[in-house]
């Protein structure tokens, strides 16, 4: 095989979106980039428009895969600053608009669980059966361009119509007739969306901001991030000063950029981890995730205030208390400023640390189960939930993949982490009926087992990997196994149990885990 | 030959990382220097392929690689055809993008063909390749993509004759449109070109007219899903055969009821000396076969392969005995007498079972990396 082929186009490319060297960036020098770099294939049709790049819109990660793709298979010789430069230029002229990624941002944040579901059948046969469905939501064409993208796909990928689900049908008349006609109209190259985006001002960045968090199978956390202006167009330096729950901190540097004018992509250390934020921005806020650049799975949920704006709550953390017991809360928020309510039956019998972004209470929850309300003076926002007890349990998420990795090879170990989410029985008293509500996210204990016979046949359980107690799986090294029956991998298929004890009781519940091989090829948008 | 697990285990280590990461092997093959030796007429041998780009003579007597030809071009797929003189076999490579014949006497390539026929066109063989009855011609079926500046354009796949005399860097001499998706093509001893598609159609290779031998996608088999046929291994009987493997569900009534459907296993035949067919199940589908095979000593024997060498009673539509591997297989194939199962593709070596009782006999290592999706060819010279 022609190794160039094979270059990986991923993990190692996002860098791109975030990396601190990138340079002054002017419209100006992306023109002439593209003026010097393109137009030996791309017709120049303006001072500024080209054949095929002037015809599409997308998200950063999906201009970077296409300059990515051009250096890989049709000979780019660019640098990363100039493409950094490009690709901002391609991102803030021919982006999306905020409304235009609602419902995919997931692809963006690298939620490798994810399960999608798209109405139409014949779109995830056709476009979701290979990749994502959000790599092609996430893009605007006219009809022109998607029957381009067509093409592209079977003179690129020749064995596309022989596949399952394509072998079964006359595979490339459905897409000229059926589905390039489809996206045309889902998704054309102009938008209302767009040109009102267009129109308005790009997102203040710069000040501090209150963050709240959770992350899978840690817990929660809160923290402060400082953005300061930096040399170069929509740059930033970032400061971020936390901790989790359990008191491990939260605290590093970096940089950021905005694309877009909301598109938030920042790389910073934390500790000897670099992680990646991708968020987006509106109207003061923060919202995506932010994850390890050695492996997504590794992530957290993010959701952030600017302090100089409206007052917010962001979260209360932990978000429940049992009836009937005292317990310590944090409200994190933003701009807040009178006194801290946890509504009906849940007194506040002390405040025991109060800032702008941060209080921190001692409650006494009375006997009354419910969803409530926290509010800070007139600002409300989380919700806190008083329960009396554990009535069902979910594993989220219910269904996971981690994949083996390292052991001498090119690509690093993917984890799988677990959460234990309580739920409470609601007035009815009984479990798995509409009235039931969230508790939250809880401690439990973990454990594994083989998901069927089979699975126990292969021992999976003993060469897959292994659960620690706070319910993170790491899968085992990569490579066929000579100890396995017909050498075979450290795949393995695994029933993931997480119990958690209230009281004298406990409950569990079970999630499904594939432990499976490396992903080879890791595009921006998967 | 015959390596112990032992040591062939850390071997397909190696192999199997070469295939993930598509590293080519350094080590040339040691029999390599064997180039001159010729093969003996009324003697079985094998044909096989492999990284980095050789073909492999494997005498089925002594059960020994004797020769080993290099190849041009980056490997793969390496699907081989033996040609009816089985002097000379065809291999499609370089990115399916080439087609060479390869004197296995001489190791000499003695024909070369691109697939792309023009500068602005990139084409592709999807393991389409088969030679008429006197060696004269070869056909390939190949689907073009033309490349312009910024833009690719999905052209429609052609059928390409080329005379096999023609040499090096030949030039197709007739070409017929015919349908996409079509892959593993064998022709009839009269000539006709029977090619897996959408359906199993039959071609005049003359008039380039096309009609369906067997019907497929289009079958019209009451309470039956369509079936799904995956085929890309070439395979050429001892019994003259083209056997191509389909799984469907059976319905129980026409409410086609997924919970209450059979999942069964059948084959497409055509029998290349009288041009007969026939559509028929053989077996419960309870896991995956690549290719199958019938028996030239029984033609009621069935043998399938994949994660394990499995044996079907086709009349009585019953497993008759299956047998663990000690990796995937993709391809089978027999000797003339029906007595021997050599397993191929994969990875770099091809083991031997017996035909009657599915015991592992032995275990030819090839030098080199892996067979990968090639299909090993069997010939008496």
């Amino acid at each position: 095989m022609n190794n160039k082929l094979l270059k990986p186009l991923g993990l190692g490319l996002l860098t791109a979106l975030s990396v601190a060297s990138q340079s002054a960036v002017a419209e100006g020098d992306a023109v002439s980039i593209i003026n010097d770099k393109c137009v030996a294939c791309h017709a120049k049709e303006s001072d500024t428009s080209w054949s095929r790049i002037s015809h599409m819109r997308k998200t950063p990660e999906g201009w970077l895969g296409t300059i990515g793709r051009m250096q890989v298979m049709h000979g780019l010789e660019i640098s990363s600053e100039e493409r950094a430069t490009v690709m901002k230029y391609l991102a803030d002229t021919q982006g999306l608009a905020p409304s235009e990624t609602e419902g995919y941002r997931y692809a963006l944040e690298q939620r490798m669980n994810t399960h999608e579901e798209f109405e139409s059948g014949l779109f995830t046969e056709m476009c979701a059966r290979c990749h994502s469905g959000a790599r092609v939501k996430l893009q605007h064409r006219p009809e022109s361009e998607w029957m381009h993208l067509a093409n592209f796909h079977i003179g690129q990928y020749p064995t596309i119509e022989y596949h399952a689900l394509a072998r079964d049908r006359d595979w490339w008349p459905i897409v000229k007739e059926q589905m390039v006609p489809m996206l045309g109209k889902q998704q054309p190259l102009e938008s209302t969306a767009w040109s009102e985006w267009l129109k308005a001002g790009d997102e203040a960045v710069v000040g501090s901001w209150s963050v709240a968090g959770h992350m899978p199978a840690k817990g929660d956390l809160h923290a402060v991030m400082t953005v300061t202006e930096k040399e170069g167009d929509d740059m930033y330096a970032v400061a971020l000063e936390g901790a989790f729950a359990d008191g491990t901190p939260l605290t590093g540097e970096g940089s950021a950029i905005v694309y877009t004018g909301y598109e938030w992509r920042a790389s910073i250390k934390v500790g000897d981890e670099t992680m990646r934020q991708v968020f987006a921005v509106q109207d003061g806020t923060m919202t995506g995730r932010m994850y390890s650049a050695d492996d997504d799975s590794r992530g957290m949920d993010i959701t952030a205030a600017v302090e100089s704006g409206k007052a917010r709550v962001l979260a209360v953390q932990p978000a429940y208390i049992k009836a009937g017991t005292e317990t310590e809360l944090t409200i994190v928020g933003a701009n807040l400023s009178g006194e801290p309510s946890l509504g009906k039956g849940v007194a506040v019998v002390k405040v025991l640390k109060s800032s702008d972004n941060l209080i921190k209470v001692l409650a006494k929850a009375g006997k009354a189960e419910g969803v409530n309300t926290v509010a800070v003076g007139t600002t409300s926002g989380a919700e806190l939930a008083v329960y009396s007890s554990v009535a069902a349990v979910k594993v989220v998420p219910e269904f996971a993949v981690a994949r083996v990795g390292g052991n001498g090879g090119s690509t690093a170990p993917v984890e799988a982490r677990f959460d234990a989410e309580a739920w409470a029985a609601g007035k009815d008293g009984k479990a798995g009926t509409d009235d039931d509500f969230r508790i939250g996210f809880m401690p439990a204990s973990w454990t594994a087992k083989a998901f069927d016979e089979q699975a126990a046949a292969d021992e999976d359980l003993k060469y897959a990997g292994t659960l620690s107690d706070n319910g993170v799986f790491s899968p085992a090294g990569a490579g066929p196994n000579p100890d396995r029956k017909m050498s075979t991998n450290n795949a393995g298929h695994l029933t993931v149990v997480g119990t958690v004890t209230d009281g004298d009781s406990s409950v569990e519940a079970e999630a499904e885990l594939i432990v499976t091989v490396q992903r080879w090829n890791t595009p921006p948008i998967p | 030959m015959k390596m112990t697990n032992k040591a062939l285990l850390p071997l397909l280590a190696v192999s199997a990382v070469a295939g993930l990461t598509g590293c080519k092997e350094d080590a040339k093959p040691e029999a390599a220097e064997a180039t001159k030796v010729t093969l003996e007429q009324g003697h079985e041998y094998m044909v096989v392929s492999n990284r980095p780009s050789q073909m492999h003579v494997i005498d089925l007597e002594s059960e020994a690689l004797i020769k080993s030809c290099d190849v041009p071009g980056d490997f793969g797929p390496g699907t081989l055809q033996i040609a009816p003189d089985h002097v000379t076999a065809y291999m499609l490579t370089d990115h399916y993008e080439k087609i060479y014949a390869v004197n296995l006497d001489s190791c000499d390539v003695v024909f070369s063909a691109d697939m792309s026929q023009a500068p602005d066109e990139r084409a592709k063989t999807l393991y389409s390749m088969a030679l008429s009855p006197d060696g004269k011609e070869l056909y390939t079926i190949q689907t073009p993509t033309k490349l312009y500046a910024d833009h690719y354009e999905a052209m429609e796949p052609r059928l390409a004759v080329y005379d096999t005399a023609s040499g090096k860097d030949a030039k197709p001499v007739r070409t017929f449109e015919v349908p996409r998706q079509i892959s593993v093509m064998q022709v009839a001893d009269d000539g006709t070109l029977y090619m897996a598609g959408a359906d199993i159609y039959k071609m005049d290779v003359t008039s380039g007219k096309v009609d369906v031998a067997i019907p497929s996608r289009n079958w019209e088999r009451p309470l039956y899903a369509p079936p799904d046929v995956l085929n890309v291994w070439p395979i050429q009987t001892p019994q003259n055969e083209f056997t191509i493997l389909y799984s469907t569900a059976k319905f129980t009534d026409e409410t086609y009821d997924m919970n209450t459907a059979t999942w069964l296993w059948g084959y497409f035949n055509v029998d290349l000396e009288t041009g007969e067919t026939e559509t028929r199940d053989f077996a419960e589908f309870t896991e995956i076969y690549f290719t199958g095979m019938r028996s030239p000593a029984d033609p009621n024997i069935m043998f399938g392969v994949l994660n394990h060498l499995a044996k079907y009673d086709i009349k009585e539509q019953k497993l008759v005995k299956s047998a663990d591997l000690e990796h995937s297989y993709y391809t089978v194939a027999m000797n003339h007498a029906g007595s021997k199962v050599y397993l191929g593709g994969t990875f770099n070596d091809v083991a031997v079972y017996d035909a009657e009782t599915l015991e592992k006999t032995n275990d030819i290592p090839l030098p080199g990396g892996d067979i990968s999706p090639s299909t090993a060819q069997v010939f008496i010279r």
